[in-house]
């Protein structure tokens, strides 16, 4: 056996690999073996499964929205506190991972004592969460068309699993503010509707509501007004944003649209209001108090756990 | 002074923020809003200025910097009484140290989450630019500054790009350094090119004044403190530093042909013989104590580190231009196959050309030529460093950017909604305010279509049950009162067949003061309980001084609740100038709350009027016309009018 095989000379390089020393061998199993294991390393950890559930975050601008978003990340990454926020022009997709402590509805029925449920404590659920911006001007462009492509999405994993609409109810008193939030709201909800009912039409397969969580922001505010008083305040004004809606001008391209007998939020007939929506059209919406900024306590995150909550509910 | 200096992404979350003094997040919010979504304020063509763009709110100044390739925004804000000419050149730092150091960390998912311990470099930078200018006394910082900003731009605009803003810090910073071991140095090139005034070296001389200070503090320190294995290691790398600026400085040699930028080289050609020898020493004389003192030696190394970094990107700045010149063939089949492929980042070379036919398509489009322009170089300001999708092609990006950004120009930021508002004139919901006719004047050119449209909103208001008076305060041209006469009966008929609203006109005959009738009308209308006053006022060229200028009398006199005016699609280029004037005409404070656009029948999709109107007020489009009949007005859909444009 060439032992004393030359390892200069290119020849000598080949020869030696050839005929079956150690150290050839030694290399062949470990480029047989490790490749894969490589190849595995390489390409699934990068995609390493992304969570299925999305939800979209929604709301005027100001309403803090990138505020609860960074809030979540926050507590996930255990980081110290939240970075401070200004006024979004993009919207950004993150992943955020549930406290083990927020029960998901999957794991509604399990026994306290279910061995599964300490794995999750290990290994907490994760969802996505989309940003958009707030603004007046990108509100259409990102906002509800993110919504409109994400309930339509086919494939599981970009399917919208809830919206979160977020209000700023230490604001809502104003009336701009108010007009402008049920504005919002009310074009979100008609989108919703016109989804619920055009599912209806086709499988039922993919027919999966998608509720709606107003999360009134800023609780922990003095001038803020009760969640119960918010959703007062926003049915009486989409009522009347439907009223208007129904008396107001076609756009310039409704011309060779047909008549769209359901562009109206709700039944024609009665009063809006959240109840009926589920009865008659089976899209749930939920208003939850709570505040991204709470100073009192000291774990941060305190005030959003009946939002987790929710979230963990729709999972 | 500085008051604060913040790091934050496009989707709003601040990454890292420094303030001396509390600013309230509403400044930067509104710098965010006013300037790069609404686009209200305009900033000055970056590139040809050379400093970075200025926007004010409140007593504050704002400055800042955006790098698109990671989506950031600088922003440096400084109270607006204080003259720091030297924020442009701490963006520009700042922003190259902070990519540099967080590459990394900036693409993965955690870009958010995680902390940015940046504070040291930008305290060192801060320090440094003020050591710079601040040495000597407040004028002498206004005087280095005017004659330092035509020297960058100077700098900057020459026609071979080499030069790099950034290594003009660098430089400064090194030049003292050889002041301490060398007097008869600092009348040396980079002074050579300016007046030479007593003041700079005077300048000069003050700052390796408080280096030598703090140099020999820091190794008085150097006994006291046990060096780790770190610190030691990173003086490695400031050695290495010294030896990369030498190398730079082959390079560079090489590329520049200025007679300035030779001068240039010369200095850091000394400073490297220089400074770089102290620099050993100190190493060699720590290493052998093993201590080191935490404080300010830190500092000094940071400044190496910090100056190494913006170094690197400035060569690799150098080398790119150089590059372009020399391997232009294999880029270009490169670009040829990107192109096709995707994958290509765009340079305005590449946009040039496409720019241009799309400017050529929006100016066939009847967008006013300013308006396209704007619209073009906004395109290009968001496209160029981007990279193109997957088999897209330069036109499609930019078809796409396009699309997206007319379509913010055309959105409002308040979707105005006119019967709700009515409603909460004429019927309040508050106690206290008392219930008024809502009051809506219409003005505009001459036969734009002011009587007809007024015509067409009074239909519509009549349709939804609203008592309407028209007042005719068009005093002037002979018919108008009679025409509008005419619109009102056949109103009034209509209505009374459909049994819907009413209708009345007002009318006090011709010659009187059109802000008296308007005024008088508003009363008689809150008198005889009126929900909606609609007033038709006499057409006015918009160049005429005398009679725009009673246009101010009038929305005093009526206040009205909303001042539309009337544009035809047919106008071109004057759009933009019919807008501005009728919306500084109305005084301070009043502007005009919205566009009717008349005769959109006349124009097939040549529609850019819209964007013309829009572009110069940024007050969006209520309504328009689009035919002969009452009912022939429509509420802008967005969409349809980019489709339109975009065809």
């Amino acid at each position: 056996m060439g032992s004393q095989a030359d390892w200069n000379s290119f020849g000598g390089v080949v020869t030696s690999l050839l005929d079956g020393n150690a150290v050839a061998i030694a290399i062949t199993a470990l480029i047989a073996f490790g490749l894969p294991v490589l190849l595995h390393l390489v390409f699934y950890r990068s995609a390493a499964s992304p969570p299925s559930s999305n939800f979209l975050l929604l709301g005027p601008s100001g309403a803090g929205k990138t505020s609860l978003l960074s809030l979540l990340e926050a507590k996930s990454s255990l980081s110290k506190k939240p970075k401070s926020t200004h006024t979004s022009q993009s919207s950004t997709l993150t992943v955020v991972s549930l406290p083990p402590s927020v029960p998901t509805a999957s794991n509604r029925f399990r026994s306290v004592n279910d061995p599964s449920l300490k794995d999750v404590s290990r290994n907490p659920v994760k969802y996505r969460l989309r940003d958009t911006p707030g603004h007046g001007k990108l509100r259409w462009e990102q906002g509800v068309s993110q919504l409109l492509s994400m309930s339509k999405a086919k494939d599981v994993k970009s399917k919208l699993r809830g919206v979160i609409f977020m209000v700023d109810t230490a604001a809502l008193s104003e009336d701009e503010v108010l007009r402008d939030t049920a504005i919002y709201l009310h074009d979100v909800l008609l989108t919703l509707q016109k989804r619920a009912l055009n599912k209806g039409k086709a499988s039922l397969k993919t027919a999966m509501e998608i509720p709606v969580l107003v999360a009134a922001n800023k609780q922990d505010l003095f001038t803020a007004l009760p969640p119960n008083s918010v959703r007062e305040r926003l049915v009486a004004e989409i009522d009347r944003i439907r009223w208007s809606r129904s008396k107001g001008l076609m756009d310039a391209s409704a011309d060779a649209a047909v008549g769209d007998e359901d562009d109206i939020l709700g039944t024609e007939d009665t009063p809006f209001n959240f109840k009926l929506l589920k009865d008659e059209i089976g899209l749930k919406v939920d208003i939850i108090g709570g505040a991204v900024r709470d100073d009192n306590s000291d774990d941060f995150g305190s005030g959003v756990r009946k939002w987790e909550e929710w979230i963990g509910m729709c999972l | 002074m500085l008051e604060a200096f913040e790091i934050l992404t496009t989707s709003g979350v601040v990454l890292w923020s420094k303030s001396y003094a509390p600013v309230g997040p509403h400044i930067v919010n509104s710098l965010i809003n006013d300037v790069f979504i609404e686009e209200k304020v305009r900033p000055q063509n970056p590139a040809t200025s050379g400093t970075s763009p200025i926007y004010r709110k409140e007593k504050y100044t704002l400055k800042w910097k955006r790098v698109k390739d990671f989506n950031l925004i600088f922003v440096a804000v400084y109270q607006s009484l204080l003259h720091l000419g030297w924020i442009d050149k701490l963006l520009d730092n700042i922003s190259t140290i902070f990519i540099d150091l967080y590459k990394n960390e900036m693409r993965s998912a955690r870009a958010r989450t995680i902390e940015y311990p940046f504070d040291k470099y930008f305290d060192q930078q801060v320090r440094e630019l003020e050591d710079n200018t601040g040495a000597a006394t407040e004028t002498l910082v206004d005087d280095v500054e005017d004659k330092k900003d035509p020297f960058v731009s100077s700098d900057n605009g020459g026609p071979p790009p080499p030069p790099v803003p950034g290594l003009l810090p660098a430089q400064l910073q090194a030049a003292p350094g050889v002041a301490t071991s060398d007097e008869g140095t600092p009348p040396r090139s980079t002074e050579n090119s300016r007046p030479s005034t007593p003041n700079h070296i005077l300048a000069a001389k003050m700052g390796p004044g408080g280096r030598l200070s703090r140099r020999a503090r820091k190794s008085a320190n150097a006994n006291t403190n046990v060096s780790s294995g770190e610190e030691s290691a990173r003086k490695g790398k400031a050695a290495k530093a010294g030896k990369k600026m030498r190398t730079w400085n082959a390079d560079g040699l090489a590329d520049e042909d200025t007679g300035e930028i030779l001068d240039y080289s010369a200095t850091p050609d000394d400073v490297g013989v220089g400074v770089p020898s102290p620099a050993v020493e100190d190493v060699t004389q720590e290493s052998m104590g093993r201590r080191t003192g935490k404080g300010q030696f830190v500092l000094k190394d940071l400044g190496e580190e910090v100056h190494s970094i913006l170094e690197n990107a400035d060569s690799e700045k150098a080398k790119s231009t150089s590059s372009g010149f020399m391997g232009s063939g294999f880029n270009a089949i490169g670009g040829l196959l990107r192109n096709i492929v995707g994958g290509k980042v765009l340079t305005e070379a590449d946009l040039e050309k496409p720019l241009k036919t799309m400017e050529d398509h929006l100016l066939k489009k009847n967008v006013a030529r300013e308006a396209a322009v704007r619209l073009c170089e906004g395109v290009q300001r968001e496209l160029v460093g981007k990279k193109t999708g997957n088999f897209q092609s330069v036109d499609a990006a930019l078809r796409i950017a396009m699309e997206s950004s007319l379509s913010k120009i055309l959105t409002p930021t308040s979707s105005l909604d006119l019967l709700r508002e009515i409603e909460a004139v004429t019927s309040p919901t508050n106690k206290q305010q008392t219930p008024r006719p809502y009051v809506i004047s219409i003005v505009g050119v001459n036969g734009v279509g002011k009587s007809t449209n007024l015509g067409k909103i009074c239909y519509f208001l009549l349709q939804n049950k609203y008592r309407v008076l028209i007042a005719a305060c068009d005093t002037f041209r002979s018919g108008a009162v009679e025409q509008l006469r005419v619109h009102a009966n056949n109103l009034k008929e209509l209505s009374s067949r459909e049994n819907v609203g009413e209708v009345e006109l007002y009318e006090k005959g011709y010659g009187k003061d059109a802000a008296n009738v308007a005024k008088d009308a508003v009363e008689y209308g809150a008198a005889n309980k009126f929900d909606v006053v609609l007033i038709d006022t006499a057409g006015r060229r918009h160049n005429d001084q005398r009679l725009m200028s009673s246009l101010e009398k009038f929305a005093k006199f009526a206040n009205p609740n909303k001042i539309f005016m009337v544009g035809e699609a047919l106008v071109g280029t004057d759009s933009v100038m019919q807008a501005r004037n009728f919306n500084h005409a109305f005084g301070t404070g009043r502007n005009l709350d919205g566009f009717i656009i008349s005769k959109c029948d006349t124009v097939g999709d040549m529609v850019g009027t819209l964007v013309s109107m829009v572009h110069a007020t940024g007050i969006p489009i209520v309504f328009l016309g689009v035919g002969q009949h009452y009912g022939d007005l429509r509420g802008l859909s967005v969409p349809w009018a980019v489709n339109l444009l975009m065809r």
